[in-house]
């Protein structure tokens, strides 16, 4: 029942009366009510899909999440090798992009006599990984400087809650996490002999969380 | 399970929960003569109408809610194994408002007078919970030997209590805003005692015509003269128009609910309170102290729900059918039963008015002050005095009532066919035949062709 805008209510003798455009206007909201009492809602999180009797657009958030959009920035993450190590080999470019210096990175060297294939390939490795969430302005540029494709913000996960500030300086134990990636151009995968990674085709951006 | 379900399940739960409540009351104030009346004053008073305007401030976040498409207060929960999951309806919320208002700081503010500042919240409610001890919520019976009124007062006075005692609930409010030595409050308050002042006149005037055409100030009999068809139109089961109120006074009704609702200070008439402005005169209260006058709103909705029942809508009285079912057997050997139905059938009419004042205050923007000023003054007291001489008249020509039900019924009738008329009938668009109906693609086609 949309309202005319060219109906001129001073000379409409409901609008002049006002007893009858009250009731119209109780009838509006009362139809509302009653579908809304009366109706189940539905949950889809997709609010324009929803083909509920309720008239009700909320999405309840902690129970019901719309999901984020592929390109969501969300908390950071050290992206795990298939060993469970981080990828990083802690080259600072995402220390030295960052502009609220909020990444703070220790640099460990591998033995070069170690007869690890590992120390063959890579030379170097954080000892201490460290983001000040609270610095971070979640601008990406770490993600986008990472050449190693070691650091990603798709944890879709926000406002984490602390008690403390220091709650709020992540670590590596506490950074790295989520899904495994591996690369055929990693050095490791590089090595002679070694079988190209299943997930080839996916090369080079396509994220492997979603195979 | 469908929610609808629940919903209904609900209703019927409530419904027997009310009709077991007024059976107890008849069974208590039966069983202890010696009482008096005390029975009726503490289930009619402290639990129905306490119930239900705690439970109203609940409803009306909730069904305020419902009107805007919101889900409304449910985070609430009780922590207990079938509970926890379970929103209830938002109403663990009232244990959770009580709570907070219980423990609160009680701020006093500087400089405030603080005797008036602590007695104007009791001003406030005091006056409007004792209005409900002249509406009658069921039939008198005779119970063991003796009658059993459902009344908790019928004094000769009768309505004229219910201007006195209402006129007295503005001193709370002014003396609030007042005694908290604030301005906003101070504005509030004035704003109260001025609004209250121009409705009071309107207030008296809207019950006259019911005075007039039942002879009589009293409430009981003034349901006794509505529970008389005016038309009868079958002997056996009786059925016809009865005389309501509604049927006799429409005028008297909207003017009766307009000043009324002026009263209690709610939203078309939120001058007072006017939260987004003025906090109201109630800006310095905190903690119980506000809950009082938030109770008291409350308690004044549940009140002029019960009057307007009382007076207009057939009080406990069944609309047909009553003294069929007064003859049908377990109704007549045991009148009890008949007496919980009746008292049930009160509550249901004073809980659909309740809704629809808080559907009121949920639809209607509020007023300018100007415009409440002319609304009292220059509208309802000259409409109040209008219908007065009108009914007066109409009462003296045909003292059946019938002349007036007839003048009530066309009122009616006329305010239906206006409300009822659609908008297509719109002057604007029957003037301009050729574009009756412009859909989009002409639109679209029209623009296309301007620009190229």
């Amino acid at each position: 029942m949309a309202y005319d805008a060219s109906r001129d209510p001073r000379q409409d003798v409901r609008e002049r009366i006002y007893l009858p455009e009250l009731i119209r206007g109780l009838a509006v909201t009362t139809r509302h009510f009653l579908r809304n009492l009366f109706g189940q809602r539905d949950t889809n999180v997709n609010v324009l899909n929803r083909k509920g009797t309720s008239l009700v657009t909320t999405v309840q958030y902690p129970e019901e999440r719309v999901p984020y959009p592929p390109g969501y920035r969300g908390l950071h993450r050290l992206v795990p090798r298939e060993d469970g190590k981080p990828r990083c080999v802690a080259c600072y470019m995402c220390a030295t992009v960052c502009p609220a210096q909020c990444i703070y990175i220790e640099a460990g060297e591998y033995d070069p006599g170690d007869p690890a294939a590992e120390s063959r390939v890579i030379e170097k490795f954080p000892t201490t990984f460290v983001i000040d969430e609270l610095r971070c302005i979640v601008c990406g540029f770490c993600v986008e400087a990472c050449p190693k494709d070691a650091i990603r913000m798709d944890t879709t996960k926000h406002a984490p809650s602390e008690y403390t500030r220091e709650g709020f300086v992540y670590d590596i134990p506490k950074l790295l996490q989520g899904p495994s990636v591996s690369h055929p151009s990693d050095p490791w995968n590089r090595r002679d002999g070694s079988k190209p990674p299943a997930h080839q085709e996916f090369e080079p951006h396509a994220r492997i969380s979603k195979p | 399970m469908p929610r609808a379900l629940v919903i209904v399940g609900a209703m019927v739960f409530i419904l027997f929960a009310i009709a077991g409540l007024m059976a107890a009351v008849y069974a208590l104030a039966a069983l202890l003569p010696s009482a008096g009346r005390l029975p009726q004053i503490v289930v009619l008073m402290l639990v129905f109408v306490m119930v239900i305007a705690s439970l109203l401030t609940i409803a009306e976040r909730k069904w305020s809610a419902m009107i805007q498409d919101r889900i409304g207060p449910n985070r609430a929960r009780i922590d207990l194994p079938l509970l926890r999951d379970r929103p209830l309806g938002g109403v663990p919320h009232l244990a959770a408002d009580a709570l907070k208002m219980l423990f609160k700081e009680d701020f006093v503010p500087k400089r405030a007078n603080n005797f008036l500042f602590n007695l104007a919240p009791i001003l406030a409610f005091g006056p409007v919970f004792a209005l409900f001890a002249i509406i009658p919520v069921g039939p008198t019976l005779k119970l063991m030997g003796r009658d059993v009124p459902m009344v908790i007062a019928t004094p000769d006075f009768g309505v004229l209590f219910l201007f006195a005692i209402a006129s007295l609930a503005v001193y709370g409010t002014s003396l609030a805003g007042w005694s908290s030595n604030n301005k906003l409050a101070l504005l509030g308050g004035v704003r109260a005692s001025s609004q209250m002042i121009a409705y009071e006149v309107a207030l008296g005037l809207s019950l006259v015509g019911m005075m007039i055409a039942f002879s009589t100030v009293q409430v009981p009999q003034m349901l006794e003269g509505q529970a008389r068809y005016l038309w009868q139109f079958s002997r056996d089961f009786d059925f016809g128009l009865p005389a309501w109120g509604i049927f006799l006074q429409p005028v008297g009704l909207v003017l009766f609910f307009a000043a009324a609702f002026a009263e209690t200070k709610r939203t078309p008439f939120d001058l007072p309170e006017g939260d987004s402005e003025i906090i109201g005169y109630f800006v310095e209260y905190s903690g119980m102290k506000f809950g009082m006058f938030m109770i008291s709103e409350f308690v004044e909705v549940v009140v002029l729900a019960g009057v307007t029942t009382a007076l207009f809508f057939g009080g406990y009285h069944l609309p047909f059918g009553e003294q069929w079912l007064a003859r049908q057997e377990p109704f007549a050997s045991s009148p009890w039963l008949l007496g919980a139905i009746l008292g049930t059938v009160f509550w249901i009419k004073v809980i659909v008015l309740c809704w629809l004042q808080l559907a009121i205050r949920w639809t209607f923007p509020r007023f300018r002050y100007d415009q409440i000023q002319s609304l009292g003054w220059k509208m309802l007291l000259p409409a109040g005095l209008l219908n007065v001489f009108i009914t007066g008249a109409l009462v003296l020509w045909d003292p059946s009532l019938r002349a007036i039900a007839v003048v009530g019924l066309i009122e009616i009738a006329i305010v239906a066919a206006l409300t009822a008329r659609g908008t297509e009938e719109h002057p604007a668009k029957i003037a301009s035949p050729g574009a009756s109906t412009p859909d989009a693609a002409a639109l679209t086609a029209a623009s296309r062709a301007g620009h190229g």
